[in-house]
């Protein structure tokens, strides 16, 4: 029960994340493995399915109230303005508009760091908020959109990221696109050039992967009310008190007076981890008209002004010994944050993945005028393993090795920044299984498969965090009735958190999951849990309210002890009751318990634990890509996915495969599909719906096998779970591009690999 | 604008008062407050989150489709039955709805409304349901979390359940019994009979809409309040053969040509063809004619329209040949107000063979970035007729005339067909878009135009002579 304050150490990306927390004061007692559990690793259907299969769960994109106005962005049509004037007048006089927002009588309230407003006089990227308009409906306020008469002086732009970093190129700031601050990352070990030398051979390749959109299929949104001077906001966010604490701030107000709720929310992917502005908007707009405010984007904005993967412009150098010893690897990489400050590196996998001593980085972040960056599954990750697993396979086909057995060879047991053994990394034993499964025995040397249509074996690896950390908090409820509510500060992306607190309440109080109701995405109702984001829901959360479970059974315990006057070693707890462990027919039920305590609810709480400090926490895993390329065409079908992984403790396997296979097929989509396309004549955006940017249907989706090679990560806390949301995506598209090599034994260096780039290279070769 | 418009959604009737334009979505969410129906914000059918059901009597048989209710104008529901989500629920959940519980195939939840109704709709089709169109009719709905593979596996269950009982006579008394939709369905063919229709007003004559699947993606501001001109769909047979001529009524829409018996005469393969384009819902609604109205340079229908001897009866009684019907970047040999009342193909004559080819970023629901329809008819080894079309590589839907021509009298051999290759170079001209460089599609239409031989003559044409 006792607690203790610890500094706690998180790491992810080159932070070293420092926080404060509450932790329990000694280790809880391991969760047993899956085998000798009752529902904790077994398919349970999601808690959450029924109202979704039914169409009853209310999304942020649902919630309505009977006197609610609505809210629109005006946003600017070009890639880099000034406003000179803005008329509202005419807008203002059309029937049932409530409220117009512009730079002029918007509060001034700080953006992207110092870098804009809520409303800027100046509009960096097509996309950019001009002005909010709030009316009786969405009608009326698309109508007043057009009444409004916005006069811009164009700017000079830039959209290209090779463009922008020219001397010539037109500054979005006066600094240089590449700032001078944070815009440059360096990073080197060991000495690249003399690894270089050492080498038998030395490859160096062009790598380019592409903007991605997240599309998730709800689009970002709000809905404001006041409540006196209370701000509850409904918001499709990853984290509710993030999303609350940028609000209050926002609005200078305390943040104990503003609630967040997230209900269902329709997929985030990254891109709903931070506040939008929208948000804002509406509350200022809705306190003035004394109406709740909706706010939903259209899929339009979702393309230009929520989010994206950066792009990557990856020039990678690498070395090898005949043996297929890596000697040392050097990378380039520049990657657009947009117009506003983001992240937008590649080069974790290279320095991390692969044993090799000497390693040399240079990433640059680069402004255009284009839509910021934001998080997206896996940042960095993505581009970075496909470029890497692309060189190294071309490597192994240099020294005339395969190329697993050139990966297995350059397989590091430890961390090799910090030194430090991982916790586990069964990456060996997810080769092995995974080759199995995909037949690599099979595998031709590259475009000797017969035919039209030629078939191709290939795969990648992949390396992640997701250990999850302090501070992460649960409470466990129980009412005189023996039902239970989970209290917990995260939010469920449609990934199953719902259901396993459930599964972990049920498991170790030992009653039906339906008497278990999970209350969370609720920033007054709940104990603090971080955002949702980086694959540490599932290992923070779990931890905490396994602690919070085991201490409503130690209190039902200690309760019973004194109730039935037997002291609390010789109690055994079992199934919602507690009896004496030599004479069972003295007992007493959870209900009748709580009954004789008079209290009408039992509270415990639990915390997440420490991590560890003497090992690294990581993810690893591989994935096996069988494709077909027609020759004729240049089309590719993917056949067949293996994913073999090394990730903790499976919680639920349905919701496991549904995490798996939605990363896959969101690594298919950006392997051969995702692409924003920007006309750099006009700076607009051409690809800004479902229509023009295309993801995959059922029709695409191939066979998908997936192999869990660990059973647990009792280094990790006392679930042993780690996360996997974006080591189920990092390997795709690596797997996917080396196979399409091996089927036609041309490289395609850049994603998506779309029919047009394979014709055209196979069509060159002659 | 707005008139008095007679439908049954779900259990209820309904006298609505609306301009025939407004979107059925509209109406659903908005105005009936239904919100278990949902947008993903394209309106532009290619994200499936507003699939709805829309039952008619045909023959004095009760029909269901699915349709996209995003591009739905609320005058085509006049006198039917419309089906969301809430028209399935009951008390207990449906075997669709149980099966994609039980195998976790909704993460978010966002699309499952979406895919419960296609599924459901797929079953009302009274199909013999197999694993394979239960996929095809559910490739309309995108997911971006599941991956699918849950979704498939529960129409697996489904489908296999579904065999246990599959040789009914009346699906609807069938899935009612079984629990798959609620026992008022029973009562809807008597209530449709008794609605009262009211002919609706036209107060634009230049708004003319078949399925409205384009003209909704274009232009929906300037339909949805106005009371627009529907193609009608009272012909008692819509595809029938007439002397040497195949007519397909104005109203007809893909999923009716691909099901014809005199259509799969003259293309056997129409119904993989099919499956090609766009999504079932959108298939449902689409129109042949509106394919052709739109003009689009890479319409998938007129490409393969185009290779045959096509005409276009107009409501005037004018008649235009589809190869003289497009002048220019969508502009028509036809008035705003002329309407296609029948395409007449003219029967080949002689054993035909015929090729469909098609490359997209993305195989299906997606725009091609080049696409060439071929049909050829042979004696011994002369080509006695023949006719090319290829689109995406000119502002019109392209009929490759001279190539056509010289092809025709020649022997079926690789010089022939490299010969061809050079005039198809100078009568295409593409440009670069989106969808590919100009480049690139120059080198796919002759890669196309290789592949209609090696797929139509494998033993005589082979990719290495070419």
């Amino acid at each position: 029960m006792s607690r203790k304050i610890i500094k706690s150490k998180t790491y992810l990306y080159d932070e070293k994340i420092e926080t404060i927390a509450e932790v329990p004061e000694k280790e809880l007692e391991l969760l047993p493995l899956n085998k000798d559990l009752k529902i904790i690793g077994k398919k349970i259907p999601r808690v959450d399915a029924e109202e979704k299969v039914t169409g009853t769960a209310v999304y942020t994109f649902d919630k309505s109230f009977t006197n609610i106005a609505y809210g629109k962005t005006l946003r600017s049509p070009h890639p880099f303005a000034k406003i000179e004037s803005i008329d509202t007048s005419k807008a203002e006089k059309l029937k049932g508009v409530l409220k117009i927002l512009t730079y002029k009588n918007a509060p001034d309230i700080g953006w992207y760091g110092s870098y804009s407003k809520l409303l800027d006089q100046t509009v960096r990227y097509e996309g950019d908020e001009v002005a909010f308009i709030v009316a009786e409906t969405e009608a009326i306020a698309e109508k007043a959109m057009s009444l409004i008469d916005v006069k811009y002086k164009e700017l000079d732009f830039v959209t290209d990221t090779l463009e922008a970093i020219k001397d010539n190129a037109p500054k979005i700031y006066e600094d240089s696109n590449i700032p001078k601050t944070r815009g440059h990352a360096h990073y080197s070990r060991g000495n690249f050039e003399e690894g270089i030398k050492n080498a038998d051979v030395v490859i160096e390749r062009d790598y380019t992967t592409q903007v991605a959109i997240h599309n998730p299929t709800e689009p970002h949104g709000s809905v404001v009310k006041w409540e006196d001077d209370q701000l509850i906001v409904w918001d499709s966010t990853q984290g509710v008190f993030s999303i609350r604490d940028t609000i209050a701030n926002s609005l200078n107000m305390p943040e104990s007076k503003v609630r967040v709720i997230k209900e269902y929310m329709g997929g985030g992917f990254g891109a709903k981890l931070e506040a939008g502005k929208y948000s804002v908007m509406a509350a200022i707009a809705s306190k003035e008209i004394k109406r709740p405010v909706k706010v939903i984007l259209d899929r339009k904005a979702m393309n230009l002004a929520v989010g994206n993967r950066p792009d990557s412009h990856q020039k990678i150098k690498a070395g090898a010994k005949k043996d297929g010893t890596l000697t040392a690897m050097g990378l380039t990489n520049y990657g657009t944050m947009g117009a506003y400050p983001a992240g937008a590196g590649a080069h974790w996998p290279l320095r991390s993945l692969y044993k090799c001593d000497n390693i040399e980085t240079n990433e640059y972040r680069v402004f255009t005028n284009t839509g910021r960056a934001r998080p997206f599954r896996a940042p960095g990750h993505v581009q970075g393993t496909f470029a890497l697993e692309s060189i190294l396979d071309d490597l192994a086909e240099k020294i005339d090795m395969d190329p697993l057995e050139f990966r297995i060879k350059n397989f590091t047991p430890i961390d090799q920044d910090s030194k430090r053994p991982y916790t586990s990394k069964k990456l060996i034993e997810a080769y092995k299984m995974g080759a199995k499964a995909i037949n690599w025995e099979s595998r031709k040397p590259a475009g000797a498969s017969d035919g039209i249509v030629k078939r191709g074996l290939g795969f990648a690896s992949q390396i992640w965090w997701g250990g999850g950390s302090p501070p992460a908090y649960a409470t466990v409820k129980m009412n005189r009735d023996g039902s239970v509510q989970v209290l917990c500060g995260t939010q469920d992306l449609g990934t199953g958190t719902y259901t396993i607190i459930s599964q972990i309440t049920a498991e170790v109080l030992e009653i039906p999951i339906d008497t278990i109701d999970v209350l969370i995405g609720d920033t007054q109702a709940t104990p603090y849990a971080p955002s949702s984001g980086g694959s540490t829901t599932a290992p923070s959360i779990s931890p905490a309210v396994y602690d919070a479970a085991l201490q409503m059974k130690a209190k039902l315990i200690a309760s019973a002890s004194a109730v039935l006057d037997i002291p609390g070693k010789e109690l055994t707890y079992s199934n919602g009751k507690i009896f004496e462990t030599k004479n069972e027919s003295n007992s007493i039920t959870n209900p009748k318990l709580i009954r004789k305590m008079r209290e009408r609810v039992l509270i415990a709480t639990g915390a997440r634990n420490q991590n560890t400090d003497k090992y690294a926490i990581n993810t690893f895993g591989v994935q096996f890509a069988d494709v077909e390329v027609n020759t004729l065409t240049g089309k590719v079908k993917v056949n067949k996915i293996v994913a073999a992984h090394d990730i903790g403790r499976t919680l639920n396997r349905l919701t496991l495969e549904n995490q798996f296979h939605g990363g896959i097929i969101m690594g298919l989509s950006f392997a051969l599909m995702d692409e924003r396309v920007i006309d750099e004549y006009t700076g607009k955006v051409l690809t800004t719906n479902y229509h023009d940017y295309k993801m995959p249907t059922i029709k695409e989706t191939p066979e998908i096998e997936v192999i869990i090679v660990s059973e647990n990560d009792p280094l990790v806390s006392a679930t042993g779970v780690k996360g996997i949301g974006e080591p189920a995506m990092i390997p795709t598209p690596g797997a996917i591009a080396n196979a399409v090599y091996n089927a036609i034994g041309v490289r395609i260096n850049s994603l998506p690999i779309t029919p047009d780039k394979i014709l055209t290279a196979l069509n060159s070769r002659g | 604008m707005a008139q008095k418009i007679n439908f049954i959604l779900n259990n209820v009737e309904l006298s609505v008062e609306s301009a025939t334009g407004k979107t059925l979505l509209d109406f659903i969410r908005k105005d009936a407050k239904l919100t278990g129906t949902k947008e993903g914000c394209c309106r532009e059918g290619d994200c499936g989150a507003c699939t709805v059901l829309i039952g008619e009597i045909i023959n004095d048989e009760l029909h269901y489709k699915s349709v996209n209710s995003c591009l739905y104008p609320i005058g085509k529901v006049n006198g039917k039955h419309v089906v969301t989500i809430e028209g399935i629920n009951s008390d207990e959940l449906t075997p669709v709805q149980h099966a994609y519980t039980e195998e976790n195939a909704s993460q978010c939840g966002f699309c499952t409304p979406g895919f419960i109704i296609s599924t459901t709709g797929y079953l009302l089709k009274n199909d013999k349901p197999n694993i394979d169109s239960a996929i095809n009719a559910v490739a309309g709905n995108v997911c971006r979390c599941t991956g699918y593979v849950s979704i498939k596996r529960a129409l697996n269950d489904i489908v296999e359940e579904m065999k246990l009982y599959d040789n009914s006579d009346n699906v609807i008394t069938e899935l009612i019994s079984k629990k798959y939709i609620p026992e008022y369905f029973s009562t809807i063919k008597e209530r449709l009979k008794r609605l009262e229709i009211i002919e609706l007003k036209e107060s634009n004559k230049t708004l003319i809409v078949g399925g409205g699947t384009d003209l909704y993606v274009q232009r929906e501001d300037d339909l949805k309040n106005e009371d627009l001109v529907f193609v009608s769909a009272d012909a008692a047979e819509k595809i029938y053969k007439e002397g040497n001529s195949i007519f397909i009524t104005g109203s007809t829409t893909f999923q009716e040509l691909a099901h014809s018996d005199v259509i799969k005469e003259l293309i056997p393969n129409i119904e993989e063809v099919n499956k090609l384009i766009a999504s079932l819902p959108i298939r449902n609604s689409a129109t042949i004619a509106g394919n052709i109205v739109n003009a689009s340079p890479i319409a998938d229908m007129t490409i393969i329209l185009l290779t045959l001897n096509t005409a276009l009866h107009l409501n005037d009684n004018r008649t235009v040949p589809l190869r003289e019907f497009f002048l220019g970047y969508k502009t028509l040999a036809k008035s705003e107000t002329e309407i296609i009342e029948k395409i007449e193909i003219q029967i080949p004559e002689g054993k035909t063979l015929f090729n469909f080819e098609k490359v997209s970023k993305r195989t299906h629901l997606d725009i091609a970035s080049v696409n060439s329809a071929f049909i050829i008819s042979l004696e011994d080894k002369k080509i006695v007729s023949c006719g090319l079309s290829i689109g995406g590589v000119a502002p019109i839907p392209l009929f490759l005339k001279e190539t056509s021509a010289y092809l025709e009298g020649k022997d079926l051999d690789t010089e022939t067909i490299k010969g061809a290759l050079k005039i198809i170079d100078k009568e295409i001209s593409p440009i670069s878009d989106v969808r590919g460089s100009a480049e690139y599609k120059r080198l796919l239409a002759k890669q196309m135009f290789k592949s209609h031989f090696i797929k139509l003559f494998p033993d005589k044409i082979s990719v290495e002579d070419l």
